[in-house]
């Protein structure tokens, strides 16, 4: 009993140390330097959790890039934002979320309880922003976002989250619109039976209905599917005028192998996603001609605003600063944080309420498309645009007033190329 | 009925491919009694070897074979000789473990290398030809008659060759094999090297048929694991039979269910696993050693 | 003289147990010591004592005006500890590896996700989340019934395949079950965060099981589990029901992963089958044990708080490469450090440290 006793001490230190430590917040990936600047100008905090490392690690960079031409811009170019009379500089803390729902929480949680930022930006990918918008919310801090499309994020009645970017519903719209005035008249649909593509599919259904094509057959697989072989011969029985499918690029390629393999030859084929990605191109070659694919935003599309001038002025800026051409989801990232930038200005105030205001009355043009939000936070006034690969180049077919390119229809069958 | 045996032929080329992936993981299991969790990422490396030396040399996979047969043969002995000989007499969660971690290692290192952009390689014969109704894509029946090719060699060795003798004496019993002269060691790593070169050659032969990305890994593992309960551990035409009928169970269940068919299919594989493990653990050829004689 | 003592003990004993067949007979000594360490009456009980001392501090650290950062922290730790006691019950000291635990993980999510979203009958969402967070657990244990009487038949690394692929199928129910899970939509859960409450109540579950595992270590039924892990038909002839033992153990671990799920979907708010059905957290369950000690009470609480700073601290600032070193940390650890951080350090106490946390371990 007695060493028990003298023990003790050592127990405790062992235990408090361990309670110390598991109660200490996480240190952050890069430390804001809020001390250098505060007393001479005027500062709005922003604050965004991104994937650095993780699954999304490819994304996030072209979402932390996109958030960085505008930062770069604002501060060196345009001489901060404007606010009233006053001009605020601005402050961005980024930190990596890891690809990590729990991660993204905490993140989320520091962002707004610790760092104190004004407003937030989204996170990479329609389930992140699930997590994250849902504390954005509880703590009445407007979202701001350009990664996740997926409908069931507008279905909360959540007063805080804005997306700039087409809904997923409306993915399809301006494909089918374009194949059923081109005499298109049969659909069949595969989607991955993940949040975003079944939103997409949902969509798709929806247009086909509203476009007069009949819907043959739908199909769902799973993530990391590796054989799309039983989808595609039953398809083929079918004999449709257009395929939709997709979920993710690794699909975009399987479904072209598959559709060439067992000689499946819909007069157009359009892929959810990986026909916008010049990867496609690059790795699956001159099989994915006439593949279509919607696109949120091309660099040649003919949208221009004040900011940043016309797309492809946006692109050349982008290229400049970070060595390599903008994705869509780089120019969605912008055009999320020039969409708060121009509320914020609107509203001449860096007040929650007024820029929550401000947002929902936004209407404006800018070098992504116009942006003007719904009830639900959706920009429903931007159309998707679609791209048909066409000597492998990557061509805008609709809409009308941004493509330069002429549809190409029908696509011959593989035994004639 | 063009239907029909549409779904079979294509079962029939899936499981080929199915049987000569899973060969590797089958061996390894049955001589040394180590389930290789990171079997999928020599996959996943076998066809970014394949990609690679499409991109540089223009070599098409199946010839580039004969380059990657040997570099990932070295791969597997060394491998084996550095890290599994050391836990190979541990208990099995440790040998679960460490492969568990080069599978992690491996499917980042390649993450970091390459990012996590899709590749594919683009053959020029992808098409297909139509015989009596029936739709055969080119590539993949290549690689079903590669498979066939493949798995008659390996099993040939295995029963002819003197090599192939002390693996066999190694794997039905350790100890008696050693106390004959058998450098348990170097057969050890000589079977994982076969291995591991035939898995990355399944890799290869894989890469004109669909993306080629870093974690395309581990859902291979777990069909190897599933094949092999279904057919017997370490035994060629177990792993041909179970294979096939993985092989043409997915695509059955793809075509005639409508709408989740392909989710089904996944699903199925998974179902199999635990039924086969629960109601027959010898695996439906009895190659399975009896649970009892384990090496612990 | 601690609790701890005990388990360093048995853990060396456990090593060479599984080790080799060789040292049969050199076993009984061990054994009888150790059983002399459990009847000692006063020793076994300092774990707890301080346990319960270290769980009044956590109860007394929201008061000293913490941010509610701290508080999220503080449960997603409580959250690991809970998942690493709970598989170290039915992997440590079972000796029953589930590589698809995070099966009840997702059940119990699933649970909680479908009662509170899918139910009129709750009275509020926030009652329902009490009404549904014990269901959650029943659920993952009726579960785990059903599955383990087939599956817990199954010796070695069959039983961890067959969880294995329990696991992958039932994540794949989940995406076809559309009209009931959502597919892979998911369910959006009502977003009523409270960092406060979340944490009181993962701290009471944690200190919970924390203490049954304290208790089940030195009880009958502990000592019939570790018979069941040494030699399992041994322990059959000696008369214990390996069947009831097996499966109460491994319905005690899925209750408490299903109550951790049907919490953790509430907390995120969402739940997908790619969320909940996540490897990684199986993975992360084994590696904390592992690096603890498993079979230990105290070791997987101590691996779950060293891995959570490792990622934290460290790999975050690895950019990109930690999940790389994650892997050859794994690895390392089962090459260097099979016995977990407790039973190394009271294998070998040569370090100062290493001497007094030794010390502390073995107790007298």
């Amino acid at each position: 009993m007695q060493k028990l006793l003298l023990r003790l001490p050592y127990l405790l230190i062992a235990t408090l140390v361990v309670a110390a430590c598991s109660l200490a917040p996480p240190a952050p990936v890069d430390e804001p330097n809020t001390a250098a600047a505060a007393d001479t100008e005027k500062i709005i905090y922003l604050g965004a959790a991104v994937s650095e490392t993780g699954k999304f690690s490819r994304e996030g960079k072209d979402t932390r890039q996109g958030y960085g031409v505008w930062l770069d811009w604002v501060n060196n170019e345009y001489g901060g934002i404007k606010v009233g009379d006053e001009r605020y500089k601005v402050e961005l803390i980024m930190y990596d979320d890891e690809g990590d729902p729990d991660t993204a929480a905490r993140l989320v949680e520091k962002l707004i309880n610790e760092d104190r930022v004004d407003f937030l930006l989204g996170p990479y990918s329609s389930f992140l922003t699930q997590s994250a918008s849902a504390i954005a919310e509880k703590y009445d801090k407007i979202m701001i976002e350009g990664n996740g499309a997926a409908e069931p994020l507008f279905e909360r009645g959540f007063q805080n989250l804005f997306a700039v970017l087409t809904p997923a519903v409306n993915y399809t719209r301006s494909a089918l619109q374009l194949l059923s005035a081109q005499g298109a008249r049969t659909v069949v649909i595969a989607y991955e039976d993940t949040a975003f593509p079944t939103s997409v599919a949902d969509g798709a259904q929806r247009w086909a209905e509203e476009y007069g094509l009949e819907v043959l057959g739908i199909e769902t697989y799973p993530v990391n599917v590796a054989d799309v072989s039983g989808i595609m011969s039953k398809f083929k029985e079918l004999e449709p005028d257009i395929f939709i499918g997709g979920g993710h690029f690794n699909d975009a390629v399987l479904f072209i192998r598959a559709a060439k393999e067992l000689d499946f030859n819909p007069k157009a084929m359009v892929i959810t996603v990986g026909p916008s990605n010049p990867k496609l191109i690059e790795e699956v070659g001159a099989d994915s001609e006439y593949v279509i694919g919607p696109t949120q935003w091309e660099a040649s599309m003919s949208y221009a605003d004040e900011y940043f001038g016309t797309a492809a002025e946006y692109a050349a800026r982008y290229e400049n600063l970070w060595g390599e051409p903008p994705t869509y989801q780089a120019a969605e990232s912008t055009a999320t944080a020039l969409a708060l930038h121009i509320a914020i200005e609107q509203a001449a105030s860096i007040d929650t309420d007024a820029v929550r205001t401000s947002l929902r009355n936004l209407d404006v043009v800018t070098f992504y498309g116009p942006i003007n939000f719904d009830e639900k936070g959706r920009n429903a006034a931007k159309p998707m645009g679609a791209i048909q690969i066409q000597n492998g180049e990557i061509l805008v077919v609709a809409p009308t007033n941004a493509a330069v390119s002429e549809l190409n229809y029908p696509a011959p069958a593989w035994k004639d190329r | 009925m063009d239907q029909l045996l549409q779904a079979l032929v294509s079962g029939l080329l899936l499981g080929g491919f199915y049987a000569v992936m899973v060969l590797g993981f089958s061996v390894i299991w049955g001589v040394m009694g180590v389930i290789n969790l990171a079997h999928g990422e020599f996959l996943m490396i076998g066809a970014y070897l394949a990609w690679g030396m499409f991109r540089l040399f223009g070599l098409d996979p199946f010839a580039s074979l004969v380059l990657i047969l040997p570099l990932m043969f070295l791969v597997g002995y060394l491998l084996q000789i550095v890290l599994i000989n050391r836990v190979v007499e541990r208990p099995h969660l440790m040998t679960l473990l460490v492969t568990f971690g080069v599978s992690i290692a491996l499917a980042n290192l390649f993450k970091i290398l390459f990012e996590s952009d899709p590749r594919n390689v683009a053959v020029s014969y992808n098409g297909s030809v139509e015989l009596a109704g029936i739709t055969f894509p080119i590539v993949k029946t290549i690689i079903f008659v590669a498979a066939l090719l493949i798995m008659l060699c390996l099993h040939l060795f295995l029963q002819r060759s003197r090599l192939g003798k002390s693996i066999r004496a190694a794997a039905q019993n350790k100890n008696a094999a050693r106390i004959v002269g058998v450098d348990i060691n170097r057969v050890y790593a000589i079977t994982a090297g076969i291995c591991i070169a035939v898995t990355a050659a399944a890799g290869a032969m894989l890469s004109p048929t669909q993306a080629i990305f870093p974690f395309m890994g581990p859902p291979f593992t777990l069909k190897a694991v599933t094949i092999t309960a279904l057919g017997g551990l370490g035994r060629i035409p177990g792993a041909l039979m179970g294979g096939i009928i993985l092989g043409i169970a997915e695509i059955f269940v793809a075509t005639y269910v409508p709408g989740i068919g392909t989710n089904l299919g996944v699903a199925t594989s998974f179902v199999l696993l635990v039924l086969i493990l629960v109601v027959r653990p010898q695996g439906l050829l009895g190659g399975l050693r009896p649970l009892d004689a384990e090496a612990e | 003289m601690g609790a701890q003592g005990e388990q360093t003990e048995t853990k060396i004993e456990g090593k060479e147990e599984n080790g080799a067949s060789s040292a049969e007979p050199a076993r009984e000594p061990h054994r009888s010591r150790l059983r002399q360490r459990l009847t000692r009456p006063f020793g076994s009980w300092t774990g707890l004592t301080l346990w319960l001392l270290l769980l009044l501090l956590l109860a007394a650290y929201p008061y000293t005006g913490v941010s509610s950062l701290a508080l999220l922290v503080g449960s997603q730790i409580f959250v690991l500890v809970t998942l690493a006691s709970n598989w170290n019950l039915i992997g440590g000291l079972t000796g029953y590896v589930d590589f698809g635990h995070a099966v009840f993980f997702g059940i119990g999510a699933y649970v909680m996700g479908i009662l509170v979203t899918r139910t009129p009958l709750l009275i509020s969402p926030e009652w329902g989340f009490w009404q549904a967070l014990p269901v959650s657990g029943v659920a993952a244990a009726i579960f785990a019934l059903l599955i383990g009487l087939p599956t817990l038949r199954l010796k070695g690394p069959y039983f961890s395949i067959a969880m294995l692929g329990t696991f992958m199928a039932m994540r794949e129910i989940a995406r076809v079950l559309r009209p009931i899970t959502g597919g892979g939509i998911g369910l959006n859960l009502p977003p009523i965060l409270n960092r406060l409450g979340d944490y009181y109540l993962m701290l009471a579950v944690m200190g919970l099981v924390v203490a049954l595992i304290w208790w089940i270590r030195r009880s009958e039924f502990g000592q019939s589990l570790i018979a069941i892990r040494e030699d399992e038909v041994g322990a059959e002839m000696r008369g214990i029901n390996t069947t009831l033992h097996k499966i109460v153990a491994f319905m005690i671990a899925a209750f408490f992963t299903g109550i951790v799920g049907g919490f953790w979907a509430w907390q995120n708010t969402f739940i997908d089958p790619d969320v909940v059905f996540i490897e990684t957290r199986t993975v992360e369950m084994v590696m904390m044990s592992m690096l603890g000690g498993l079979g230990t009470v105290w070791g997987p609480p101590l691996g779950a708080v060293v891995i959570y700073f490792l990622q934290d601290l460290v790999w975050a600032n690895l950019f990109g490469v930690h999940l790389l070193a994650l892997g050859l940390l794994l690895v390392v650890m089962v090459l260097f450090l099979p016995e977990g951080i407790l039973g190394t350090l009271g294998d070998r106490s040569s370090t100062s440290l290493g001497r007094l946390l030794g010390r502390v371990g073995k107790g007298s």
